[in-house]
């Protein structure tokens, strides 16, 4: 078995981002992935730090970053090392053609399919939602058997949230599918691809141009096509004369795949090495350093040596954390996680219960280095690093920091790999 | 004012069966329910329809009406009854003395207990324990307890019998020692109102106490907590019962995807109905004796529900409480035309309602006797018409919606999707509730949140627990028509806060991996608890 210089498991935003920056560096990276990672269920847009602890709107997501708690992924980061990742994040997305939008010291608010807002930090050109705030009209575009967006719904909410300002209207393109359209079985994905078809681009203008008042932008669900470029966008935004903006919305996440799609093209690019159903099980250590990591397939148990490693398995919903009742443990290094012996400690009593929710904070509690560290204090591997959503100490549903997190440790891990501090 | 024979109090099993009882006798009756139909112990249960084997050697009398009343609602209620049958499995940890009377019990009682093969109880139940050693078959079931009562509800409104939901009582008048009415607050909008009657019956079940106290009488009810987990799996195609002394945890009752474990029994507030993970892990711990493999099974939800046990000896307490009603005929305590009842099952709850009316009859001078056994709850839809629905709906769920609707509604929602074919989409995929069936619903006066729409139509009960539905089903509903359904953020809110109520005590898992979904989506993706704050 040949040995590369870092081994990462995982390939959601964390691991592929930071694949990308040790690959940059010259390094030989393996990525050891298994499943699609949760990328094409969560969005493509980068938010980095939306809210603070209290809940306050932080309009500088560096700023708000000064002042985290010490137990937060940032407060191991800081804001200068933020700056970098997020810079040479857009680097990328600039290198592979399909650049975003935005800083790391400004959030922005962006519609979301409920016909509200939220407020990230980057987004790809698709969502570029100042358009909207200028514009004097809004039209509302849906599908009409496309699942889970419901313009009715959107639009209600932003003509109550405009008011006066601005003319919110809604308009329904018929999709006359041949398959799925009974029982409205048709996602965002099935559109986007339609969307790149000559077809589908010919018919969408049709339908939607005469609705197109001087002075208009139109919101619609994430359709833009699933390519990471800007195709869809600049030839229906010159076409129809306006522009066009996506909402943040549901599950299959037509931006995160693109996002996913960019990530894998310039990995590859550099050199990376991707290992698909490589479900890793286990870690082989040494006197405190990780030698190997050992996966398991359907016929047997292998080897990925390695001299560093950084962990990139995400949460509990990606699978980098398993729990049973009273317990919580990341397998691979077998770290265990302390939690309260008693479930319903684990949270509070709503849901959204207007600050953090307990049990989205537990995760692998690391040192300012993201070396990881077990409930005794010790170090179990000391060539080992942490990124993304398996960190402890934040709630990226409530803060909005989900991809931002994933990014600044995924670098931060990465670049120390490679020597630099 | 309104002026009617007599008031029901309470929307439970026990309340419907009375409305159509005296509806069918002639007898004019209002219910009044504070919350909705089921909302409380009639919904927090099983869903088990007993065959009486359970009580077969402690009360032989609660087994014969058990079998007698089983057989009745197989047949008038057949709709909500999933007719599964039962296994009786015994443990090493279970009596073989026990056993050998249970046997015995069953047969005095009539209820069918059929002898097999261990061999053969495991090619019918393969997730059985390998190491239980005898197993009986039994006619139990499973009953779907929203719909029996809405049912039941229906056939009332046939014969002029009329139930009103979200109606509080505030007071129960009398006039010389006798009742002239009850004044009910609407739930919604406040307005007060009255209704003049001529006897009031409560069928409040554990808040009867409540209820006798406005009246300023007491009735001594004893609410007993029991816990029930639904996993996201069907674990069994029977209803599973452990073969011993009727204890916690040890029955399994299979409800289309889902399973059923319960029960505990605690006493508690009548309206207590949060659950601890201690309960679950202790309930879990009995349940893998039956099926080893319980903790690799995703939990749904935890629930509980009260049972209203009545007790003359105020020292009486869980389960060793009967089980057995009591009619309590408040002119003893000096208020005549006031009855309490209390305590009962919900599998015979027909019969319970046909011996209330008896004596409420006589009182009243009726001489009509009860029908209630020999009509069926709701008309078998036409061979025409779920021919239409099966163009219509999904292979699976033109019964599905068929029986949740009856043949009215049905009909209506067919029509509805024959002229706008749109409204077939499927707004829920676990449970089939098409678009035009939640609209159908929700613009009846009876919805008021999306939670009644979920009752009613079961959106959001299955397997993903609304974590998807949830959008959809505002969605769908927050239109220009739909008065209570304005604020789209709040509905949602609602909606996912009640779903999260059944999974917090089991915050383990793939529940747990479930939640991180749910909230990526509405809190992450959505921002649905985040303020906006553009400048």
């Amino acid at each position: 078995m040949k040995k590369c210089d870092i081994l990462i498991i995982g390939n959601g935003v964390a691991g592929l981002f930071a694949a990308c920056v040790a690959a940059d560096r010259g390094k030989k990276v393996q990525i050891l992935s298994y499943g699609a990672g949760t990328l094409t269920i969560g969005g493509g847009i980068i938010d980095v730090l939306g809210y603070d602890d209290q809940g306050k709107f932080v309009s500088d997501p560096l700023k708000g970053m000064e002042s985290m708690s010490p137990e937060h992924p940032y407060a191991k980061t800081g804001p200068k090392i933020a700056k970098e990742a997020i810079d040479s994040f857009l680097k990328i997305t600039e290198a592979e053609g399909y650049p975003y939008l935005g800083s790391a010291d400004k959030n922005m608010w962006l519609p979301t399919a409920m016909g509200n807002f939220k407020p990230t930090c980057l987004v790809p050109r698709t969502m570029d939602a100042s358009a909207l705030f200028k514009a004097k009209n809004i039209l509302v575009v849906g599908f009409d058997t496309m699942k889970d967006f419901y313009a009715e719904m959107a639009t209600r909410n932003l003509r109550e949230r405009f008011g006066a300002d601005k003319s919110v209207e809604e308009f329904v393109v018929k999709l006359n599918f041949e398959y799925g359209r009974d029982l409205r079985d048709i996602s965002a994905m099935d559109v986007a691809r339609w969307l790149e078809t000559d077809e589908g681009h010919q018919a969408f203008v049709a339908q939607v141009k005469s609705h197109v008042k001087a002075d208009t932008a139109i919101v619609l669900p994430p359709v833009l096509g699933l390519e990471p470029n800007y195709e869809v966008l600049d030839s229906l935004q010159k076409e129809l004369g306006c522009p066009l903006v996506e909402m943040s919305s549901l599950p299959p996440a037509v931006t995160g795949t693109r996002l996913n799609k960019m990530l894998h093209s310039y990995a590859k690019k550099h050199g990376v090495q991707i290992i698909e159903k490589a479900r890793v099980v286990g870690s082989e250590i040494v006197d405190g350093k990780c030698l190997a990591v050992i996966t398991e397939g359907f016929d047997r148990q292998r080897k990925f040596y390695a001299d560093q490693f950084i962990l990139a398995t995400g949460g509990v919903y990606g699978g980098g954390i398993t729990t049973q009742i009273g317990t919580m443990t990341e397998p691979i290094f077998n770290i265990s996680i302390k939690v309260p012996e008693v479930q319903t400690d684990w949270s509070y009593k709503q849901l959204f219960a207007d600050k953090k929710q307990i049990f989205a904070q537990y995760g692998v509690k690391v040192d300012e280095n993201l070396t990881p560290v077990a409930a005794d204090g010790s170090k179990p591997a000391s060539n080992v690093k942490v990124a993304g959503r398996s960190l402890a100490g934040y709630d990226f549903c409530y803060e909005k920091s989900g991809n931002g997190v994933a990014l600044i440790t995924a670098y931060k891990a990465a670049a120390a790999f490679c020597g630099e501090a | 004012m309104l002026k009617t024979t007599v008031v029901v109090i309470g929307g439970g099993a026990t309340g419907v069966g009375i409305l159509r009882d005296l509806s069918m006798r002639g007898v004019d009756a209002i219910l009044v329910e504070r919350d909705d139909l089921g909302y409380w112990t009639s919904s927090r249960f099983h869903g088990l329809l007993h065959s009486g084997g359970r009580y077969a050697v402690k009360d032989k009398e609660a087994a014969k009406e058990c079998i007698q009343e089983n057989t009745i609602l197989r047949r008038i209620g057949r709709h909500c009854v999933e007719a599964t049958e039962s296994l009786f499995v015994r443990a090493p940890e279970d009596s073989e003395e026990f056993e050998q009377e249970w046997v015995k019990s069953c047969g005095e009682c009539g209820i069918s207990a059929i002898p097999i093969s261990m061999d053969e109880a495991f090619k019918l139940e393969p997730n059985l324990s390998r190491k239980l050693l005898s197993a009986y078959r039994c006619p139990g079931a499973a009953i779907d307890g929203f719909r029996l009562l809405w049912q039941t509800v229906a056939s009332a409104n046939k014969y002029g019998g009329k139930a009103m939901t979200y109606k509080e009582v505030t007071a129960i008048e009398t006039e010389n020692g006798t009742v002239v009415g009850v004044k009910i607050r609407d739930k919604w909008t406040g307005v007060e109102d009255k209704i003049a009657c001529d006897f009031v019956i409560s069928a409040a079940g554990s808040f009867a106490g409540e209820v006798a106290h406005m009246a300023g009488l007491t009735v001594n009810v004893k609410p007993s907590k029991g816990t029930l987990i639904a996993f996201n799996h069907r674990i069994c195609n029977r209803v599973v019962h452990r073969l011993h002394k009727s204890s916690d945890a040890d029955i399994f009752v299979p409800h289309g995807s889902i399973t059923i474990l319960g029960t505990t029994s605690i006493d508690s507030a009548p309206d207590d109905t949060s659950t601890e993970t201690a309960e679950v892990k202790a309930m879990l711990e009995i349940g893998k004796i039956t099926f080893e493999e319980i903790y690799d099974y995703r939990i749904l939800r935890v629930f509980a529900g009260t049972r209203p046990l009545y007790s003359a000896d105020p020292n009486a307490k869980g389960r060793s409480a009967s089980r057995g009603f009591v009619a309590l005929d408040h002119a003893h305590d000096g208020i005549k035309h006031f009855m309490s009842v209390c305590g009962g099952k919900f599998t015979t709850y027909r019969l319970m309602a046909e011996k209330v009316c008896n004596i409420v009859c006589e009182q009243l001078g009726v001489n009509e006797k009860c029908h209630t056994a020999e009509e069926n709850l709701v008309d078998d839809p036409s061979p025409e018409l779920m021919n239409r629905a099966k163009a219509v709906f999904p292979s699976y769920g033109a019964e599905l919606a068929s029986s949740r609707l009856g043949n009215e509604k049905l009909e209506r929602v067919i029509k509805h999707i024959e002229t706008d074919p749109e409204m077939k989409e499927l707004v829920c995929e676990c449970e089939n509730v098409t678009l035009a069936e939640i609209d159908e619903i929700a613009a009846e006066p009876t919805s008021h949140t999306v939670s009644d729409v979920r009752r009613r139509t079961r959106l959001g009960m299955g397997t993903c627990q609304g974590t998807f539905c949830a959008y959809r089903s505002v969605g769908a509903i927050n239109k220009e028509n739909m008065p209570w359904a304005k604020d789209s953020v709040d509905l949602l809110k609602d909606f996912l806060e009640t779903r999260w109520k059944g999974i917090r005590p089991v915050l383990w898992g793939n529940m747990l991996r479930d939640i991180e979904l749910t909230r990526a989506i509405y809190d992450a993706a959505l921002n649905l608890s985040g303020v906006e704050d553009i400048k």
